[in-house]
């Protein structure tokens, strides 16, 4: 396979990017604990290099060094690369649940899948589109949905984009001392809202769907426009209820 | 032991140091505690002028010779730091290199370098204040006493500093290091202006022995020492593996530069000078004065001062971070290994180390030591602990590298060739002087034989202890790739 490369290729910038691409590829066929002197015989690299790039990939945190010192495994760095693209299914079954709460409520209801890095929108109202633009997903600082992710996060500032906060409406909360007291508020009430955050005259409601061991799995969000935000607030034991039915069939 | 998790029984689900804030701490504070660590600006003011008073002729070639070293022994950390995310510095690197007996000596050592530079350069604050209240006018006459006070209250400011959070301690000492380093290049400028006619290098001794030479390179790697503390971050800091291998590598360049400015600019303005500022224990300061510029000496007073708080700061940071490591490893009282839940910091280890950083230097001058004899009898014993740990961790990095399997070389050329000539150029120094069996080399001495003896009792009453040393901030199992299904833990509500 590869192990008749010249020994100068992975020290061309292109030849490292394949290296290391090589090595990822290599621990995760392998499973955890793969050293890296087995990385290097496999891929016929000198181990010097070999050391190098993964020495280089364990600080970058693509890779994570086994607590033997030994052994490498995928870190949680390359989580970003692998889950937001893998499709995930949402069973039948589970979208007539959804269906039911549409079909109970004059509101939006979206459903969206949770990594423990990333949001991605799985059912989304076919009357009320989320727009071409995956804002939901892409800002978590002012997303309800978001919220619940970042909420749930050990280190949530390491989800957010480095440096400040970005301003998408006047309502957006940009300072850090702000957004951490909203997240305290929805880990302890297990609810998120965002009101004209995202978008100017949206307001959201986002409730967890959580596996039994208690990891956020899933969340149904409800959304309607500013002025209707008490209305879409009173929904809330609707949608935790439909949470609790979802709960088996999407974790 | 933390708890284990059901996927892969060697991955712990809590880390060995929780209770730490993890993995917050941007570069810029990493960086500020290894250069702080080795007081860039005291080092500027008096290392040149001593080097040059030693090794004379020889003084360039011994200072490029001192930061070689400095390079090998940088490469023997970085081969740990890019591997290992340690709380215990070289202490920790060590027990993974060579085991739990010499990572415990290397502690020794490292604690004694570290607590002996910070009470030094505590009480170089103290006398460096006083002195600048002194010029200025404000001082009284028991000069003693009011070191004392500055001693006691600088004191209590780091402490109250380092409870708040390494952040904090860090971005202080970065500021204050600036103002220093701002105000004695002012001085160093203003030197270089009024004497241009001086500006010629002159050996000031004409001939010099092999001893002398060697001791000007000791006072040379002196300017260094403390390069290595940003490894007592591994927990704190941002991707810790390349932030404090980065911080490790740069200190040394960013130190040298500033360390060959001030030799330019010192040696120039030397040549037609007395030679006895080359012996004053601030050279810096009697070129001022002896080039009518005493106006400015109460600036590089301050200066001086601001360095020293700095380096205190910085010194007793990676201190309490080690004692932090024992104390989770078993080795010292759990007490010292607690966490404060709204900071985030050893406060208990931080106030003992305090306390005990402080009241050295108060008993010292109590006894009526003089504060000038107090700080070399202090920085000889810390320059020990601190060339014991490096040499330690130059024999540790390429058995480390073999235990691990991944042998290099090029580790053990470097590890080798520092830890002879460390040896050699310690040896020589202290072959030459008057040092021996000095109130420095007593003190070591003691404090070694008191480890080996707590070793050795370890070793009879609880062996167990000894397996944890070597602890550090090892991957946990939400640091690795998650995989769905697999019985990873959430947040319960």
């Amino acid at each position: 396979m590869t192990a008749g490369w010249p020994r100068s290729a992975a020290k061309r910038p292109q030849g490292a990017v394949s290296s290391a691409l090589e090595i990822l590829a290599m621990i995760a066929r392998c499973g955890p604990g793969v050293t890296a002197r087995e990385i290097a015989t496999r891929l016929g690299l000198p181990p010097a290099t070999a050391y190098r790039l993964i020495n280089h990939l364990v600080g970058e945190e693509y890779l994570v060094r086994m607590p033997d010192l030994r052994g490498f495994a995928i870190g949680r760095r390359a989580e970003q690369l692998l889950s937001p693209v893998a499709a995930p299914l949402v069973p039948l079954v589970a979208r007539e649940v959804i269906a039911g709460l549409r079909a109970q409520v004059r509101f939006a209801v979206h459903v969206v899948r949770y990594t423990p890095t990333a949001l991605r929108p799985v059912d989304t109202d076919p009357d009320h589109p989320l727009g071409p633009d995956q804002r939901i997903a892409r800002y978590l600082h002012a997303a309800a949905a978001g919220k619940l992710l970042l909420a749930d996060a050990d280190r949530w500032h390491e989800l957010l984009p480095p440096g400040p906060l970005k301003r998408l409406t006047a309502g957006t909360l940009t300072g850090a001392g702000e957004l951490a007291a909203d997240l305290a508020r929805v880990r302890a009430e297990q609810v998120a809202y965002q009101e004209g955050e995202l978008r100017p005259e949206v307001a959201c409601m986002a409730v967890p769907i959580r596996s039994t061991t208690g990891a956020l799995a899933a969340g149904i969000v409800l959304s309607g426009p500013c002025e209707r935000a008490p209305a879409l607030r009173r929904h809330l034991d609707q949608a935790r209820s439909c949470a609790e039915r979802l709960a088996p069939l999407l974790t | 032991m933390g708890q284990q998790t059901g996927l892969l029984p060697q991955v712990r689900e809590v880390s060995p140091v929780a209770g730490l804030r993890r993995r917050r701490l941007g570069f810029l504070p990493v960086l500020a505690q290894s250069v702080s660590a080795t007081a860039p600006t005291a080092v500027m003011a008096t290392v040149p002028v001593l080097v040059l008073a030693r090794a004379g002729p020889l003084a360039l070639p011994v200072v490029a010779a001192a930061i070689a070293v400095v390079l090998l022994v940088v490469h023997c950390v970085t081969q740990f730091s890019r591997r290992m995310a340690a709380v215990g510095g070289l202490y920790s690197y060590v027990a993974k290199g060579l085991g739990p007996v010499p990572a415990l000596i290397t502690g020794l050592a490292a604690i004694l370098g570290y607590a002996a530079v910070a009470m030094s350069s505590l009480l170089a604050v103290g006398v460096y204040l006083s002195a600048f209240a002194g010029r200025l006018g404000l001082s009284g006459a028991h000069r003693q006493w009011q070191v004392g006070v500055i001693v006691v209250a600088a004191g209590a400011l780091a402490g109250t500093l380092m409870v708040r959070g390494i952040r904090v301690s860090s971005l202080v000492t970065l500021v204050v290091e600036l103002v220093s380093v701002v105000l004695i290049t002012v001085v160093l400028g203003a030197l270089l202006v009024v004497a241009p006619a001086h500006l010629r290098i002159s050996a000031v001794p004409a001939t010099v022995d092999a001893s002398s030479v060697a001791l000007g390179g000791v006072l040379a790697l002196a300017g260094f020492i403390g390069f290595e503390s940003a490894s007592t971050l591994g927990a704190e800091a941002a991707r810790p593996l390349q932030a404090v291998s980065r911080a490790v590598r740069w200190t040394p360049a960013v130190t040298g530069v500033l360390f060959a400015l001030a030799a330019v600019a010192e040696v120039g303005t030397l040549a037609l000078e007395p030679p006895s500022a080359a012996y004053s224990s601030v050279p810096l300061i009697d070129l001022a004065e002896l080039n009518r510029m005493g106006a400015l000496v109460p600036l590089l007073d301050f200066g001086i001062a601001a360095s020293f708080l700095a380096c205190t700061i910085a010194s007793m940071n990676a201190l309490v971070r080690v004692v932090f490591c024992m104390s989770r490893e078993g080795v010292l009282p759990p007490v010292l290994g607690r966490t404060h839940r709204r900071f985030h910091t050893p406060h208990y280890a931080v106030l003992a180390m305090t306390a005990l950083v402080v009241l050295a230097p108060v008993l010292l001058l109590a006894s009526g030591t003089a504060p000038n004899e107090a700080l070399t009898t202090l920085l000889i014993s810390s320059a020990y602990g601190y060339l014991g740990s490096y040499v330690a961790v130059c024999v540790a990095a390429p058995c480390f590298l073999y235990r691990i399997g991944e042998w290099s070389t090029r580790t053990l050329l470097a590890g080798g060739t520092a830890t002879v000539v460390l040896l050699a150029a310690a040896w020589a120094a202290v072959d030459g002087t008057p040092w021996r069996l000095t109130a420095p080399v007593v003190a070591s001495g003691l404090i070694l034989v008191a480890g080996v003896l707590w070793i050795l009792l370890l070793r009879l009453l609880a062996p167990g202890r000894l397996r944890e040393i070597g602890l550090y901030d090892e991957a946990t199992a939400s640091d690795l790739l998650w995989l769905p299904g697999r019985g990873r833990e959430g947040r319960r509500p």
